[in-house]
């Protein structure tokens, strides 16, 4: 409402696509690091030609890899980030700033390091590459432990919500879970990297060699202890009051848990989109262990690119599914407790930091302020009437026609970031066939705030939660109760009801008073 | 219809600034004039290549031959340069006057998030040039081509967005007219700003061409000497018309900025008129040295004359900007809470990191090239 929209469908596939390709590359360029200094050593120990000549002919690949398509979708991730959470990106800038000009000094050496250690294979002592490979190795990770501390709290953003200090934001509940299960995937995809370079070679001998060093020594232990990290992850989430059984559909967080829930889940509570996205995690990692299992024991000597491409492209969905999931898990918010993802804020929670006396901060886009005042009323972009106009039109087709219109605008500033009108999560079935009264009820109730213990309290509640409509993770309408109306009429004209509009409204769903008009208000 | 009553400009974040403006500003002019430098040779280095290549086809120019291998050879890390530098100024540039960036990126659209993309294309380009220029027989010219075009698209996106942002009063009207992918091509500063700025850039290519061959006349005097009045050759004969482009960039800027620099704002004055001074100064330095027998002590004022431009003109473009957001009154954020914890160890690290950078290219550039009894052959 603050920002202009960026009218792609779906938006956050933008970010989702060039985020997974990013977070692939850069765990792996993470990884790949420690993997080309580790096996350097290795070979210079044990004067190993065959192995040396490996890693060097791995480090140009790396070096195209990572500084090329990852630093370029790092970039990429600014860019669609701007552009589809404009909100959201300003505050985590104001934010955050330090830490990634913090980050980018480690951007800077790593960059450097990663083009000296390849450029210095003939020109460096021995010792001189290594220490070159182990700075370019602390610093990636470096930029890793940041980034972390950034993600993680768009999450569960800690101690900041009140506080609003940076460090009270960054080292949150799901930090180090999240920074150690991160480490981990490192070293397991420099491990798969390692057997997709080798399975090029045409020498039995260096593929036997990578197959059990690379697939016993860092895929496989790695498939045991992501998943460990992930339970403590997930438990730490549940701690920090994400519903993530909930979300999944499941009774608790433990695995056997998880497991029932997602083989058994028929989409009718809690998350769909999650779920998918954690199925589809499971199932690929455990192909890549099965797979690595299958290759160590039966396949050392022989193994080709197909065979090694697959392993790549199932431990890439893997990681794609659970990045698609943390992000799912922090729905409905864009930033934890403060931002829903259509840039709506939360009123600041009771006892928060505040602005200086003598300066003046507003927040138009806080929740208690637009359901006050509309939506329309600080959107600064829309060119619409304003829906209680509308609904005060005395001709029958005008009124409906210009509630439409309205409607199909709110539709937009509110709802858009997740929806489309039939493509990804289309609305148009969702809304199939309701009345324009029955999709009010359902708008009052999209989400309500309570308490932990599940009772109904204000929206600056610091122990807030949410209670969502099917536990369907959607933010609270942010409108007045007119606009509300307005888009009952637009969804119920998209469900099929040619006629939405037309009646005038009902003391049932007066603009006065009528179902989910909680207008809950905060001091 | 509510007819707008809210401004075009978006309204600030109810979260504290983390540090004092000046603090942001200085790092967004000084790294921005890292990603200049570089991405000049990006520019500049590329054209000055292809050209260069083309004249060196005749039998009988080594030296041509032997600039092109080095521009080519050096490309990909100066790319690299280029982003790494580019990064830096977009944070600092989002934190002070996000408002109004996001904004004119959102109605860019994917013509600003094709940046992104065509990085990534040229960037490869750049590789296959250098490590397989020697395989790729008459395609090689083709992909010089290529990246220079795209080289070229990216800074046109890049000044239509700069451009953009300083024009809130554009904003509604482009917003309104739908779509998704947007230009500015409706700003009369665009196309002057653009060609003032692409013009510099080869430009200074020749300036690093001049540097280039300061560096090897020690070692290959011969070498050095052409490529340092080369260079010379192409920095002044570019600059002589970019001059004008200057000066109609100045004369398209909209009243009240333009007449900052008549006098009323002093800095403003100054720095345009230092900046003139010392281009045009540098500009005859690098003519005479073109046509000099001994061009090295001119190629070396011509470099200091250089930086003094450079760092006018890129105040000069910050006062441009001042001046569009004085015209539309743009409030800055109040309520600053400095990290001054988190300032501290940005600059401890920057440190850090720029000793360590420094320290491993040392240990490269000592160790020498490969094959030469300078260098270890393990
Ligand atoms: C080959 C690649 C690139 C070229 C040719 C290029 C060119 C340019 C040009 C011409 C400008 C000045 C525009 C104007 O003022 O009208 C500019 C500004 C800028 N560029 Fe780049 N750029 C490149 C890559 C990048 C990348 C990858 C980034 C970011 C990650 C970046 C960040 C910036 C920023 C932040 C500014 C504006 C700084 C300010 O306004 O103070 N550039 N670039």
């Amino acid at each position: 409402m603050n920002y202009p929209i960026w009218q792609v469908p779906a938006p956050g596939l933008v970010i989702a696509l060039v985020s997974i390709a990013h977070v692939f590359i850069s765990h792996f360029a993470v990884g790949g690091g420690l993997f080309l200094v580790l096996t350097e050593r290795r070979a210079r120990q044990r004067n190993d030609a065959l192995l040396l000549a490996y890693v060097r002919r791995l480090s140009r690949f790396f070096l195209l890899l990572t500084l090329v398509f990852g630093a370029v979708t790092g970039v990429g991730i600014w860019f669609a980030i701007g552009l589809v959470h404009p909100q959201a990106t300003s505050s985590l800038i104001n934010t955050f700033v330090w830490g990634w000009a913090i980050e980018w000094t480690m951007f800077i050496t790593e960059i450097v390091a990663a083009m000296v250690y390849y450029y210095g294979w003939d020109r460096l002592p021995a010792r001189t590459h290594l220490t070159v490979g182990w700075i370019y190795f602390i610093t990636a990770w470096g930029s890793l432990a940041v980034i972390t501390g950034i993600l993680t709290y768009m999450m569960t953003p800690g101690g900041w919500l009140t506080e609003r200090s940076f460090w009270s934001g960054f080292l949150n509940e799901t930090y180090l879970p999240s920074l150690v299960m991160r480490t981990f995937v490192c070293v397991g995809l420099a491990g798969v990297y390692a057997l997709l370079a080798a399975s090029w070679s045409g020498d039995p001998r260096l593929k036997s060699k990578v197959a059990r060093y690379a697939g016993l020594g860092w895929v496989l232990p790695m498939a045991v202890v992501v998943p460990l990290s992930l339970i403590w992850y997930l438990a730490a989430a549940a701690g920090a009051g994400i519903p993530a059984a909930e979300i999944l559909g499941a009774d608790g967080t433990g695995l056997p848990a998880i497991l029932k829930a997602l083989f058994t889940a028929d989409g009718t509570t809690g998350h769909p989109v999650a779920q998918r996205a954690a199925l589809t995690t499971i199932v690929a990692a455990t192909g890549v262990i099965l797979m690595t299992l299958f290759l160590v024991a039966r396949r050392r000597r022989n193994y080709g690119p197909i065979f090694t491409g697959l392993l790549t492209f199932l431990a890439l969905v893997a990681m794609g599914g659970g990045e698609w999931m943390r992000a799912d898990l922090r729905k409905p918010y864009v930033i934890g407790g403060f931002m829903f993802v259509n840039g709506v804020r939360l009123p600041p929670p009771a006892g928060a930091i505040r602005a200086p006396a003598d300066i003046q901060v507003n927040d138009p886009y806080a929740l208690d302020v637009l359901r006050r005042d509309g939506m329309l009323a600080h959107a600064r972009w829309s060119q619409v009437q304003p829906a209680a106009e509308a609904a005060a039109l005395e001709e029958p087709e005008a009124r409906a026609e210009a509630l439409f219109r309205t409607g199909r605008e709110l539709f937009k500033l509110a709802c858009t970031k997740c929806h489309t009108t039939d493509g990804y999560q289309g609305i148009r079935p969702l809304v199939a066939g309701r009345s324009t009264s029955g999709l009010q009820t359902i708008l009052g109730h999209l989400a309500r705030p309570v308490n932990r213990e599940g009772r109904e309290t204000g929206w600056d509640d610091p122990d807030l939660r949410l209670a969502t409509w099917r536990g369907r993770r959607m933010p609270p309408f942010p409108g007045n109760q007119a606009e509300q109306y307005a888009l009952a009429v637009y969804l119920s004209r998209l469900g099929g009801d040619d006629r939405a509009g037309f009646e005038r409204q009902q003391a049932h769903g007066s603009p006065a008073a009528g179902p989910g008009s909680g207008r809950e208000e905060t001091p | 219809m509510n007819g707008f009553p809210l401004s075009p400009v978006p309204f600030p974040d109810p979260v504290p600034q983390p540090a004092p403006a000046w603090i942001l500003w200085g790092l967004l002019v000084f790294t921005f004039m890292l990603h200049l430098l570089a991405m000049n040779f990006v520019v500049g280095g590329s054209v000055i290549g292809a050209v260069t290549a083309r004249l060196g086809r005749r039998a009988g120019r080594p030296h041509h031959m032997a600039l092109v291998r080095w521009l080519t050879d050096a490309m990909p890390i100066a790319l690299a340069a280029t982003i790494t530098f580019g990064v830096a100024p977009l944070l600092f540039l989002q934190v002070l006057y996000g408002r109004l960036f996001f904004t004119s990126s959102v109605l860019m659209g994917w013509f600003w998030f094709a940046v992104v993309p065509l990085v990534m294309v040229a960037y490869y380009g750049t590789y296959l040039l250098a490590f397989k220029s020697a395989s790729l027989g008459h395609w090689g010219s083709w992909i010089r081509w290529l990246t220079i075009f795209i080289f070229l698209v990216i800074g046109f996106i890049f000044a239509n967005n700069m451009s953009l942002m300083l024009r809130p009063d554009l904003f509604r009207a482009i917003y309104a007219d739908g779509g998704t992918a947007h230009g500015n091509f409706g700003d009369p500063t665009l196309w002057p700003r653009y060609l003032h700025l692409m013009l510099a850039a080869v430009a200074i290519g020749g300036m690093w061409v001049s540097g280039y061959g300061l560096i090897c006349r020690p070692r290959r005097p011969e070498f050095g000497e052409w490529a340092m009045r080369y260079g010379a050759r192409w920095f002044s004969g570019v600059t002589a018309v970019n001059l004008f482009m200057g000066f109609w960039f100045l004369f398209s800027l909209p009243g009240e900025t333009m007449a900052r620099f008549m006098g009323p704002v002093p800095v403003a004055t100054f720095v345009l008129g230092l900046g003139i001074f010392a281009g045009m100064t540098t500009m005859t330095l690098m003519f005479l040295a073109a046509n000099a027998p001994r061009p090295s002590p001119l190629v070396g004022c011509g470099i200091g004359g250089l930086l003094v431009t450079v760092v006018c003109m890129v105040l000069v473009r910050d006062q441009v900007r001042r001046g569009a957001l004085a015209t539309m009154n743009f409030e800055p954020v109040q309520w600053v809470e400095p990290q001054w914890f988190n300032i501290i160890l940005f600059l401890v690290l920057l440190v850090a990191g720029t000793l360590t950078v420094v320290w491993m290219v040392r240990a490269l550039v000592l160790a020498g090239r490969p094959g030469t009894e300078d260098g270890p052959v393990p």
